[in-house]
């Protein structure tokens, strides 16, 4: 691989140059960034451990079936799992059309240049001129007059738009989380007038993966080969039939793991949530059917994980344990689906 | 090859003609989606701002950003101490996590073997992929009670802005590591050689060429890092508690901007009162603020970008 790392010193013939014993200075510095690795490696086991510690009684098949209960021992996640699925749907159903069609959009017809649009627009022209001087008049004239002017329009402010949308969606994907929900609170709870529901929590949680999913999908776009797209143009396809029948098949796969790492991180969200729907639980079995959504009050995992850490009794600390082990297994369940998916239909080109 | 058509090539061009109505159509679609993410940042600014317009009218701009004193309660809205508590937070992750996450990229990228990289780097993000409510319970079970086993907390004291600190550190960490990686990869291997060749040990490889070398994408990588650190939310309202004190020492419970949010979201603001506002004037002093690190980032990748192809 190109990207090896290349190691002189083992080769022969740099070995007799070596000095038999590292100078400790390099010693100290291995050790120092072997060190790093592990500091962060063991971190990840600390919190693992005492998280199972913590969890692993609580955690049995009444505590998944149990409804939420303002009593300890009563108390289940039932509530929550319902949620987060009707949250996971409403955030698929919404993020993936649009993100796909963004990034579809962007990655194989925005990148279109100033001289192509401008000479697709020269060739509208033409056929327009044919066309009066055919004779043929009406409606369709006075259409084709517009997209004419269209096109050159489009062809000058055309590709600094695209860049810019572009600029946007990086800097979009690096807004806080919490930002999010106040843009939820505002547009869909304030402005629209849905109720602080599963409804706008989902849609909120849409918008917040969005740029991620976009960002992804592209990447995915961009492992097709152009070889593909030019083929099927060179048979006579049209862009768009080139786009559709052979690359977004051929990268769909890549589409969708993108996607599922986008979902996962939704999953575990719960700032949003919290700003669009407060943590006020009821006692009703939250309803898994989307269309309900709107009615259902906010439940999701990690909102339920906050309000039974933020109560000071240990038995909610060991009710919270078991839900965070519930919620990283489903982590990563989905992460597994993922990496199954690139595994299996990754194409090498 | 069929010869039925009268004259060659006119259904195609027929055919061709209808086909492309449907794709402008189409195209058209593709592109809407796409300015549907224009929406949401024009989205964002606006409900900010017009959310936010009428705290203003109730608390002057200049008392809002340089008052000491964050009281909703008595209408005391100087947002100083949210602002301090943010970036002592920050400042924490940063400490922790630039030695830790620099030297992971290193080690990954100059010393370690492919099988060891290739096992490391996906548990590395995991952890950078872990919901930020499971770290802050991590942060309240175990490190809180492990500081003051140490003695650096008094015993009994729950919140601090040290041990949120540290857990934002960790949530950084895989985040700087990973992409400062990728930027130290990216050095060309005919430089390390040249060093090799005139006998430098790996060591000076590393500090001397690889990452200089890769400097602005390190910075890069950093710099983000310190944007996700600002706009952390549930570790930090978990571990840093909810009193907006204005203080140097990061033993204290801190409330920062976003933890502020958090708290009043919680309960029930009514809509209009001057609490309801005042999430969104923070969240705006929060957009800046992280925007402007995000913008700064950028331009280090961009650098980082033209220096090797």
């Amino acid at each position: 691989m190109a990207t090896d790392v290349p190691r002189v010193a083992d080769s022969a013939a740099v070995r007799p140059l070596r000095r038999k014993r590292p100078r400790p200075a390099d010693a100290l510095f291995h050790a120092a960034v072997l060190s790093a690795v592990l500091i962060a490696l063991s971190v990840l086991a600390w919190l693992g451990v005492s998280i199972v510690q913590s969890g692993w009684a609580t955690l049995t098949w009444d505590f998944l079936t149990d409804p939420v209960s303002s009593r300890a021992s009563r108390a289940g996640f039932n509530s929550a799992l319902r949620g987060s699925l009707v949250l996971m749907l409403l955030t698929f159903a919404v993020a993936i059309p649009v993100g796909f069609a963004a990034a579809i959009y962007l990655e194989k017809f925005a990148a279109i240049g100033r001289e192509q649009l401008l000479s697709t627009a020269y060739a509208r022209q033409r056929r327009l001129h044919e066309m009066e001087a055919d004779g043929t008049g009406g409606a369709a004239l006075v259409l084709r007059r517009v997209g004419v002017r269209a096109a050159f329009a489009w062809s000058r402010i055309g590709p600094p738009v695209n860049r810019a949308v572009e600029v946007n969606i990086s800097n979009l994907a690096a807004v806080p989380s919490i930002i999010y929900g106040l843009l939820g609170l505002a547009i869909f709870v304030t402005f629209i007038g849905l109720q602080k529901s599963l409804l706008a929590g989902g849609l909120t949680l849409a918008l917040l993966v969005l740029p991620i999913v976009i960002i992804s999908s592209r990447e995915a776009l961009r492992a097709v080969p152009v070889s593909i797209e030019q083929g099927a143009m060179a048979l006579g396809a049209t862009r768009w039939q080139a786009v559709s029948r052979q690359v977004v098949p051929a990268a769909i796969p890549g589409m969708l793991t993108g996607t599922i790492l986008a979902m996962s991180r939704a999953l575990g969200e719960s700032a949003p949530l919290i700003v669009v729907g407060g943590v006020a639980f009821g006692t009703q079995v939250p309803s898994v059917n989307p269309l309900d959504a709107n009615e259902t009050p906010l439940f999701a995992m990690p909102l339920q994980i906050f309000d039974w850490t933020d109560r000071p009794q240990e038995a909610f600390q060991e009710l919270a344990a078991a839900g965070i082990i519930v919620l990283l297994v489903v982590l990563v369940l989905m992460n597994a689906v993922a990496i199954f998916l690139r595994a299996k239909y990754s194409r090498r080109w | 090859m069929t010869t039925t058509a009268g004259t060659p090539g006119a259904g195609p061009v027929l055919r061709r003609r209808r086909r492309r109505l449907g794709e402008q159509v189409i195209l058209l679609l593709l592109g809407a989606a796409a300015v549907v993410s224009v929406l949401v940042t024009i989205g964002i600014v606006v409900t900010l701002v017009t959310e936010g317009a009428p705290f203003f009218a109730d608390v002057s701009f200049i008392d809002f950003l340089t008052g000491t004193v964050w009281q909703p309660v008595n209408g005391s809205y100087g947002m100083m101490p949210l602002l301090i508590a943010s970036l002592w937070i920050a400042g924490i992750a940063t400490v922790v996590a630039v030695p830790l996450g620099i030297g992971a990229a290193i080690y990954l990228s100059e010393y370690a073997t492919e099988p060891f990289r290739k096992v490391v780097k996906p548990i590395l993000e995991l952890l950078a992929g872990m919901p930020t409510i499971v770290l802050g319970f991590f942060a309240l079970e175990s490190i809180t009670p492990a500081l003051q086993d140490i003695g650096v907390l008094p015993d009994g004291q729950l919140f601090s802005a040290l041990s949120a600190g540290i857990v934002v550190g960790i949530l950084i960490t895989p985040l700087i590591s990973s992409l400062s990686e990728d930027a130290m990869r990216a050095v060309p291997r005919a430089m390390r050689e040249g060093a090799y060749g005139v006998g430098a040990t790996k060591r000076v490889v590393s500090t001397r060429v690889v990452l200089p070398a890769a400097l602005s994408g390190v910075m890069a990588a950093v710099v983000l890092g310190v944007s996700r650190a600002v706009g952390e939310t549930m570790a930090v309202t978990l571990a840093a508690g909810t009193q907006p004190i204005l203080s140097g020492d990061p033993r204290d419970p801190m409330q920062t901007i976003t933890a502020y949010i958090v708290a009043i979201s919680k309960g029930e603001a009514t809509r209009g009162s001057t609490q309801y506002t005042s999430i969104f004037a923070v969240g705006i002093v929060l957009f800046v603020v992280t925007l402007a690190i995000n913008l700064v980032a950028v331009r280090f990748v961009r650098r980082f970008r033209t220096v090797y192809q």
